[in-house]
């Protein structure tokens, strides 16, 4: 019988669907039986699904035209500094 | 010369013959360890009684896991060598040289390919070796002893690799077949961070970019508009991801751009465009990270997380949201997330990188990936307990 602690060191490959099978027997035997691995399998999936399906970190459209000037323009005028990151000392 | 000075001695005379019969030579990686002739003595033992001898295997097969796992390694000294040797053997170089590129595309039989996938993924990801892949091997037709020269052919490449490289030693032969990226196991985060190329070590035939690629590198710079359309969405996403500042990942976006053209002479297709443009702007977005002093953050190991907040949530959280908001709240809630496990997630549940890309993206082992996922996965979770658990579901 695995622990609780087993079952989240598996968690991360449970949720990628990427466990053998007699492991994930053994998982799921022991969600049967745990309610706290229930809940916290259940919630980080729904965490995932969330995340996933949120559409969330998109291009908005308004910049998506200047800015495949900007790097052309860049390109073409033969530009080949890359711009230096931000520092504190800026 | 390497990176010791020369040593005027010989190994054992033995040693010598031996070399001599099998090489035509001294190679210089055995001369450039002679400070120690005993242990080159013992190498050069090891190697005649695994690779010269008769074994289970024949010298072929353990030649070309030889090739394999050098190529696996970024390791042009080996491939060199061994390519000579093995046209003695009467093998054709071409041969040799698609074994080392693709093993795949070499025209070997299925169960040498087998073999051989074995090779590089043991050398490759040795922790995701399982029983599994013996398992294949043994469907291959190949038996234990054979199976334990494969794992020891394996580990003595991954040994000479590694000398070669620690001491530098220049090719006996021009090598036919060379890697971008000679480091094994960098021991630094911060050489492991630089511009890599070509990472994956096959040649990607099927990769939908490569006409406009061709284009391109053939002086047609128009054409990478075309590229800058296609992917721009894509990296701007993870970008935004990593950074926090639309700003900044605009900036970022054009800079990974930028390199990208002028790295592009150096692409010599070994992932798709696609995967090497995404290596691109992550690799520009973490050393604008760790120029924001989020550096140490990004590699140092934090204590072991609990999660603590066990409420049970309700069946589709999302009903009571608008999407609009279930967006701000997601982008809100990750950007608390410390940078290594942000990186991390973005790269996997948002880019959607497989495991194995995204441990290359950011030179991670597989497993040293996989835990950051799971860290950002389980701290995002427990951040977002507040909107969607279930009222009045109570606490463990």
């Amino acid at each position: 019988m695995i622990s609780c602690q087993d079952f989240i060191g598996e968690l991360g490959n449970l949720l990628d669907d990427d466990v053998a099978k007699e492991i994930r027997e053994q998982l799921e035997t022991h969600l049967a039986h745990c309610n706290t691995c229930q809940v916290l399998y259940d919630s980080t999936r729904k965490t995932l699904r969330i995340v996933t399906e949120s559409g969330s970190f998109e291009y908005p459209e308004p910049i998506a035209e200047p800015l495949v000037r900007k790097v052309m323009d860049r390109i073409r005028s033969g530009c080949e500094t890359v711009s230096r990151p931000q520092t504190d000392a800026d | 010369m390497g990176f010791l000075p020369d040593i005027d001695d010989a190994p054992a005379a033995e040693s010598v013959s031996t070399l001599k019969r099998n090489f035509g030579l001294i190679p210089k990686i055995f001369r450039a360890q002679l400070l120690r002739p005993d242990l080159v003595d013992a190498q050069v033992h090891l190697l005649d009684q695994l690779l010269f001898a008769k074994g289970a295997l024949s010298r072929l097969q353990k030649e070309f896991i030889l090739l394999a796992v050098s190529a696996e390694n970024k390791n042009s000294y080996f491939p060199a060598l061994h390519c000579q040797t093995l046209q003695f053997l009467g093998v054709k170089p071409e041969q040799s040289q698609q074994v080392t590129i693709d093993h795949r595309e070499a025209n070997l039989p299925a169960h040498e390919v087998a073999l051989l996938d074995f090779a590089r993924k043991l050398a490759s990801q040795p922790h995701s070796i399982s029983g599994t892949d013996v398992e294949t091997l043994r469907r291959s037709d190949f038996n234990d002893e054979q199976i334990l020269e494969a794992v020891l052919m394996v580990g003595l490449t991954q040994l000479l690799n590694c000398i070669q490289m620690g001491l530098g030693t220049e090719p006996d032969f021009k090598p036919r077949v060379t890697f971008a990226v000679k480091e094994v196991n960098p021991a630094a985060a911060s050489e492991r961070q630089t511009l890599e190329p070509e990472l994956a070590g096959d040649v990607v035939s099927d990769d939908p970019d490569f006409e406009i690629v061709t284009r391109v590198r053939n002086g047609e710079t128009d054409a990478f508009e075309e590229l800058v359309r296609k992917h721009g969405r894509r990296l701007y996403r993870s970008l935004l991801g990593i950074l926090g500042s639309a700003e900044e990942a605009e900036d970022a976006l054009q800079d990974a751009f930028l390199k990208a053209f002028q790295h592009l002479p150096n692409f010599e297709a070994r992932s798709r465009f696609s995967t090497w443009l995404v290596r691109i702007a992550i690799n520009t977005a973490l050393q604008r990270l760790r120029s924001r002093k989020e550096f140490d953050s990004l590699d140092e190991e934090n204590e072991e997380f609990r999660p603590r907040n066990i409420r049970a949530w309700t069946e589709t959280p999302e009903e009571f949201y608008s999407r609009e908001e279930l967006r701000r709240l997601v982008e809100k809630e990750v950007m608390k997330l410390p940078a290594k496990y942000r990186v991390a997630l973005m790269l996997r549940d948002l880019e959607e990188l497989s495991t194995e890309q995204a441990a290359a993206a950011l030179g991670l082992s597989i497993p040293g990936l996989k835990a950051r996922v799971l860290r950002g996965r389980l701290m995002l979770r427990e951040s977002m307990v507040q909107y969607f658990a279930k009222a009045g579901a109570g606490k463990s």
